[in-house]
């Protein structure tokens, strides 16, 4: 970027009236990043504050310390909530990172049809969460979905019930939210695969590389950079699932799939201890940060690179 | 009392109403309009409110509803918005302690002199009453009554088991699962998977066993009576209920089980008389099931009260003062109560309703004579599954540790005690 | 690959595939499936079944019959709603997106990366957290119960994701262009019209396609910041799930899930081809 042309960095003020004719542009540019950068840095704000607050129904002012923390940190659902994200975060990213590189790469392959498979891995992608959590709760329920259809058609041994099953119900929440989302890791890989030069490819075969060897040698580490974004966007997407999960297990069984966004709502919304919510809501964004950071300082490292290079 | 009188009595308490200067002023210059708040769409909830709105017409009002499907979180979550943005609903559904709670945040109006003027306060059972007047004035008013511990028999279960006595106590209750069991009812209960599913499970546990003990753990919350004997025997009881359970039912509501119950593939719900609004509703026989009061161990009826409730928002305009006149009136008119319950399957807030005629079931008929009793002999409590005994953040804690045991065999009854008190501590 | 050289393991690749595609369409099977069958015979058998004769009534039910609370009037005048909410919010976010994109890649300017990254930073802000702050917002502007403060809080919010992915398209346009129209005396907005914009169809694809599903599926705001006529589809479908006073009703549901995902899922048939051809541009960057 450092080829941009630059308005900034001309010698020199504009003069006033300048200014004025340039008015619109500026507005055009500045009034939509500046309002959409305030209301996510106060709204950010506004929530620590409040999670330093005795604020139950309503927000109050008012100090009490780290207490909210102290009481969200102690309580079971917050404890249950942040392992699960641990496993169903690293489950979720890894298999539909897996699902979506496989898909592309099988895409890719010249075959016919894909333009009918590509949308037929795309379309869940259109479908709301609510409604994919619905549906996969009843795929899912072994007392009316999949297992009971086995059992109507005779297999009466069959066994299909992670959705009652306290340690497997997690599992569920990464099958539907695999399902849904893999096909963005797919179209991101499938683009990434399309924009490989050619000409490598080509050299590669003449050297007489086979085609494992190609993509493991010559297109996968062409991959990085997408990798990279798929892995953000779906963690993205593991730390703030929230209709998926209330419309699939509701936490359930028992407390067994809580999830640190349920908890977040659960406790503002439903228990009315906004404070506590607040307190959870800011625990979640330490979480993205410690997600984010390393993002942004591998990017930053990146660009320096590529800078000088 | 017959209805033909009570109902004398009430329009001359609304003449009474028309005495009082604001709300007199209000009801002569406009036509009433209400706006209300409520999760109420679907199935039978849906078409009771939407009855009750339109009476609210037909008497001149103009009734505007906005209804807020899903959980009552959603609901409650508009609510707030609104109270924040300055503009509450006229009225809007509201229930229990959260009544209290919600009339710190924004001012409520007073119904004193329209319950007096109905004569309603006599006619409430009094813990119910107490929810509906924090500070002791009256801000809301119980629109209809459920007993979250209602005992449905399946017939063809019963048939099967070849029994024919109604279970009364918890020893006739689990000896007739056993029954059931023996004669080939694949699960003696029929459940739903949901946090108040779950919640009932224990509730009727412990009010059967012993309503005193209820009352000073779940409704009082006295530490010793947490961690009393009745608790690990409530807790030894539902953990018998839960095995009896389809365990495959998930986080399904109740009610997809409710064919099977009736095929008596399932023998016995405890559930509230909802369930029987959606029973009829779906088009199943009344002969096919019985309703009674949920087992007590003492053999009189134990009542867990859940009652639905409007709470009255101060509005300064006087078409939405006239309105909620009209409204607080229509929902203390028996004629209104009646006609809410005979849709839904609850019974009426008010106790002089007599419900010997046509339009009421039995199972009513039964739950009515049960809140009688249990007031009697003061074994009517207030059911913590359905948020009347705690505000919302104490119960739902409470239910964690509920609905975890009823999911998982491994906690024993006495881990399920220590974790409630423990619950109890870090919510309060 | 771009070759048919491994031919052999061709009839595999089908394979697999074929069972892929067969996995990723069995839920929408089944609801289809379903939206067909009544509900009695849903409650009877499973979830997953053949319809024993078509229940073509679960879809004029589902359509302008079933009933929340006194509104009988099907999932119609919900779609109305969401339609006047998706559209101008998504036009809306996409067309100052794209501005925004565009200043932000090729006009830089003091701050311009700080603020670019808090902006894109928004997409990682959940939900539930926003909801008490837009509640004070839409108070203290007057947009509460209103359409607009709806379209609103989704332009303000889909920013996030559309200057995201239209900076990164644009980073990739060759600067010269953009010099050389300078050197003619073209200004901002006449580069972006003549130039720019004829160049962005791919990215604007994109970030139609993902605002548009994004907006229509959305529940939590479009329930809490509109009255009962303004709800979005997204409310009709809560209220036909929430079995609490109410035998589920499967097959209508599923005729109304249907009827529901149709313009979504319209959109991804039509433009899918783009998204990935979007993304090769954009989001690789």
């Amino acid at each position: 970027m450092t080829s941009a042309v630059s308005t900034a960095t001309q010698p020199g003020r504009p003069a006033t009236s300048e200014m004025v004719r340039r008015l619109p542009e500026y507005l055009t540019i500045w009034l939509p990043l500046l309002v959409s950068a305030a209301h996510l840095v106060s709204f950010s704000l506004w929530t620590i504050w409040i999670s330093f607050t005795p604020s139950t129904l309503v927000p109050v002012s008012g100090w009490v310390g780290l207490r909210n923390y102290t009481a969200v940190l102690a309580s079971r659902n917050w404890q249950i909530a942040f392992d699960n994200l641990l496993l169903f975060g690293s489950a979720f990213v890894l298999l539909s990172l897996v699902t979506g590189l496989m898909l592309a790469i099988l895409l890719d392959q010249r075959i016919r049809g894909e333009n009918v498979l590509r949308t037929i891995f795309l379309y869940p992608l259109a479908v709301s969460f609510v409604v994919t959590g619905t549906v996969w709760s009843w795929l899912l329920n072994p007392g009316i979905g999949i297992q009971k259809l086995v059992h109507d058609l005779g297999w009466t041994s069959f066994r299909f019930d992670w959705l009652v099953d306290r340690d497997m119900a997690i599992w569920t929440i990464v099958i539907a939210a695999v399902w849904q989302s893999s096909g963005f890791a797919m179209a991101l890989f499938l683009a990434g695969l399309r924009s490989v030069d050619a000409d490598i490819i080509k050299a590669a075969q003449i050297d007489g590389a086979g085609p494992i060897r190609i993509y493991r040698r010559v297109i996968l580490p062409t991959l990085w950079p997408i990798t990279i974004t798929v892995v953000v966007v779906q963690l993205q997407f593991a730390i703030s699932a929230f209709d998926l999960v209330r419309a699939l297990t509701n936490g359930g069984p028992g407390i067994a799939t809580q999830l640190p966004a349920l908890v977040v709502y659960d406790l503002m919304f439903q228990r009315g201890q906004l404070g506590r919510g607040a307190a959870a809501a800011v625990l979640m964004l330490l979480i993205l940060l410690a997600v984010l950071l390393p993002y942004a300082a591998w990017r930053y490292v990146q660009r320096r690179r590529s800078n000088h290079a | 009392m017959p209805i033909t009188t009570t109902r004398r009595r009430l329009l001359a308490g609304s003449a009474a109403a028309l005495a009082l200067p604001a709300f007199a002023r209000a009801q002569s210059a406009v036509k009433p309009r209400l706006t209300v708040i409520s999760q109420w769409s679907a199935g039978s909830d849906g078409a009771a409110i939407t009855a009750l709105g339109k009476k609210f017409e037909e008497k001149g009002g103009t009734w505007q509803h906005s209804p807020v499907p899903g959980f009552t979180t959603e609901m409650m979550n508009k609510l707030r918005a609104q109270i924040i943005a300055g503009d509450p609903p006229a009225c809007s559904q509201l229930k229990g302690p959260e009544i209290a709670a919600w009339s710190k945040i924004a001012p409520t109006i007073n119904l004193d002199a329209l319950v007096a003027a109905a004569g309603y306060e006599k006619v409430v059972a009094p813990d119910l009453a107490r929810l509906h007047k924090p500070g002791g004035k009256w801000i809301s008013l119980p629109l209809q009554i459920y007993s979250t511990n209602m005992l449905f028999l399946s017939k063809r279960a019963m048939d099967k088991a070849k029994a024919d006595k109604i279970p009364v106590t918890w020893t006739d209750f689990n000896e007739l699962a056993e029954k059931m069991k023996a004669g080939g009812v694949t699960y003696p209960i029929a459940n739903g998977g949901t946090r108040p599913d779950d919640g009932q499970k224990f509730e009727a546990s412990l009010a059967g066993i012993s309503p005193a003990a209820y009352r000073a753990a779940i409704m009082n919350l006295d530490k010793k009576a947490l961690e009393g004997p009745e608790i690990k025997a409530a807790f030894a009881q539902a953990r018998k209920i839960s095995d009896w359970m389809d365990p495959n039912v998930g986080a399904q509501p109740y009610a997809t089980n409710l064919k099977r119950f009736i095929d008596g593939d399932m023998g016995m719900m405890i559930q509230g008389g909802w369930a029987q609004g959606v029973l009829r509703n779906a088009g199943f026989k009344f002969d096919d099931f019985t309703i009674t009061p949920g087992p007590s161990d003492n053999s009189k009826p134990v009542f867990l009260l859940n009652a639905d409730a409007f709470i009255f928002w101060q509005r300064k305009e006087p078409d939405l003062q006239a309105g909620q006149t009209l409204m607080a009136q229509l929902v203390m008119d028996p004629a209104i109560q009646t006609m809410y319950s005979q849709i839904t399957g609850s019974i009426p807030v008010r106790t002089d309703v007599d419900l010997s005629g046509e339009g009421w079931s039995d199972g009513q008929r039964r739950t009515a004579a049960a809140l009688k009793d249990a007031v009697a002999n003061n074994q009517a409590v207030l059911s913590l599954a359905h948020n009347m005994a705690q505000e919302n953040g104490l119960t739902a804690a409470m239910i964690d540790v509920i609905t975890e045991y009823v999911k998982n065999k491994t906690i024993k009854p006495e881990e399920a005690v220590t974790r409630l008190a423990e619950a109890v501590e870090g919510a309060r | 690959m771009r070759d048919r050289t491994f031919a052999p393991s061709r009839m595999l690749i089908y394979l697999v595939v074929s069972l892929f595609a067969a996995a990723y369409l069995a839920p929408l099977a089944v609801v289809v499936l379903n939206s067909l069958r009544t509900n009695e015979e849903i409650a009877q058998a499973s979830m997953i079944g053949w319809p024993k004769q078509l229940a073509w009534r679960n879809y004029a039910a589902a359509w302008s019959g079933f009933c929340v609370a006194e509104t009988c009037a099907g999932i119609r005048p919900y779609m109305l709603n969401s339609v006047l909410v998706t559209i101008p919010a998504t036009i809306f976010s996409t067309i100052l997106g794209a501005i925004a994109g565009y200043a932000v890649s090729l006009w830089r300017f003091r701050g311009d990366n700080w603020i670019y990254g808090i902006v894109t930073l928004g997409l990682f802000l959940p939900q539930q957290m926003r909801l008490l702050p837009w509640t004070i917002v839409l108070r203290d502007i007057g947009l509460i119960n209103t359409l607009t403060g709806l379209v609103l809080i989704h332009t303000i919010q889909g920013l996030s994701f559309t200057v995201l992915f239209c900076r990164n398209y644009y980073v990739a346009i060759p600067h010269e262009l953009i010099r050389a129209a300078r050197i003619d005396g073209a200004g901002f907005f006449r580069i972006f019209w003549r130039i720019i914009l004829p160049l962005s169809a791919p990215i604007l694809i994109v970030t139609v396609i993902w605002q548009f599903t994004h907006i229509w599926n959305e529940f939590l705001y479009g329930v809490t910041f509109t009255t009962g006529q303004q709800q979005p589809v997204t409310a009709a479908l809560i209220a036909l799930s929430a079995a609490i006073a109410d035998i589920p009703q499967h097959g209508v549901q599923s005729a109304a899930v249907i009827i529901a995902a149709l313009p979504t899922l319209l959109i991804y048939l039509l433009g899918g081809r783009y998204f990935v051809r979007g993304l090769t541009a954009g989001a690789v960057k």
